[in-house]
């Protein structure tokens, strides 16, 4: 038995896990929630990897750039991290048997991990940073997302 | 079952559809790469109409937002655009039947006109306004439909596929 099945197990039989179960409607509308933060999200983060990349609003320093996006990227994560936590609990022994899950979890503490480490250390710095290096994190982030959206649409199907 | 036009009985009944229907990786891949193409399309889009809004990227000048934003979302719609067709292709019958996906198309619709209004009406007057932290009020009214016009798009997808109603 692996460490990690208890707490699927506990996800599965929660009440917040057996009551979105219970409707056919609450799957589909927390989803289209989660759906459209992502967008949001993934929004957010194109823009501000255009720049770093120097693509796009060249004129702004980075770090400004970051702070006018950041509100809106926390907030579009805390309602994809919400929604997700729900959508996960009623299905969470699904999700347990599913490598597109595993594969998608994988992807998101890393790109978590970066993002909040060197991701915002680049962005948050006021020293602009080498154009090599702002396209390395760059490319680094938008791999690391387009691997949580992949692994994500991949569990619906596999 | 009930009745459809005979064109979209043949898309539902020719190769093309029922390969991609039947496939085992064909649909989901061309549904990925349709949900994906849509995240960036949209998902930057969306800034332009919150600068429109005065919401964000206040620093910057609308024309420049709009200039810089612009080939990326097109060029996601353009991926959109053709991985749709290919899944409405294969889901023709389905598709016509449903509300919702009825309801997607018309709020597509909405989005066009939308954007076409603003880039032959009410971008002409942008000179007076570009700098402005927050726009006059049919450059936030465009903003504005095309955030409602692209959530409904999205909403009334993702349902399609649930067939609720």
């Amino acid at each position: 038995m692996h460490f990690l099945l208890p707490i699927f197990k506990w996800a599965d039989t929660s009440w917040m896990g057996e009551t979105i179960r219970a409707s056919r409607f609450y799957f589909p509308i927390i989803e289209t929630f989660h759906l459209l933060a992502l967008t949001l999200l993934f929004g957010a983060i194109l823009m501000l990897n255009l720049r770093l990349c120097g693509l796009m609003m060249k004129n702004l320093p980075v770090q400004q750039v970051a702070k006018d996006l950041s509100p809106w990227l926390l907030w579009s994560l805390a309602i994809i991290l919400v929604s997700g936590l729900m959508l996960f609990s009623s299905e969470a022994m699904k999700c347990y048997a599913s490598v597109p899950f595993q594969v998608k979890m994988v992807f998101l503490f890393t790109a978590i991990a970066f993002h909040f480490t060197i991701y915002r250390s680049v962005t948050k710095s006021e020293r602009e940073p080498r154009r090599w290096f702002g396209v390395i994190v760059a490319v680094v982030s938008v791999v690391l997302w387009l691997g949580v959206g992949l692994g994500g649409r991949g569990i619906g199907f596999l | 079952m009930q009745q459809v036009p005979a064109i979209i009985q043949w898309m539902q009944n020719s190769d093309i559809g029922t390969g991609i229907r039947e496939s085992v990786w064909t649909f989901p891949l061309v549904e990925t790469t349709h949900v994906l193409a849509l995240a960036i399309s949209v998902g930057v889009l969306i800034w332009f109409d919150l600068r429109l809004l005065g919401w964000g990227m206040k620093h910057q000048p609308i024309s420049q937002i709009h200039r810089q934003i612009m080939p990326y979302a097109v060029f996601g719609f353009i991926v959109m655009f053709v991985t749709g067709v290919l899944l409405f292709w294969s889901e023709a019958e389905k598709c016509y039947l449903s509300g919702f996906f009825r309801a997607k198309v018309l709020f597509l619709f909405l989005a066009a006109i939308n954007a076409i209004i603003f880039e032959f009406k009410t971008k002409k007057t942008i000179e007076q306004w570009d700098k402005y932290p927050i726009p006059p009020v049919k450059a936030r009214l465009a903003g504005w439909m095309s955030i409602i016009s692209w959530a409904a798009v999205i909403i009334a997808g993702r349902a399609t596929a649930y067939n609720l109603f």
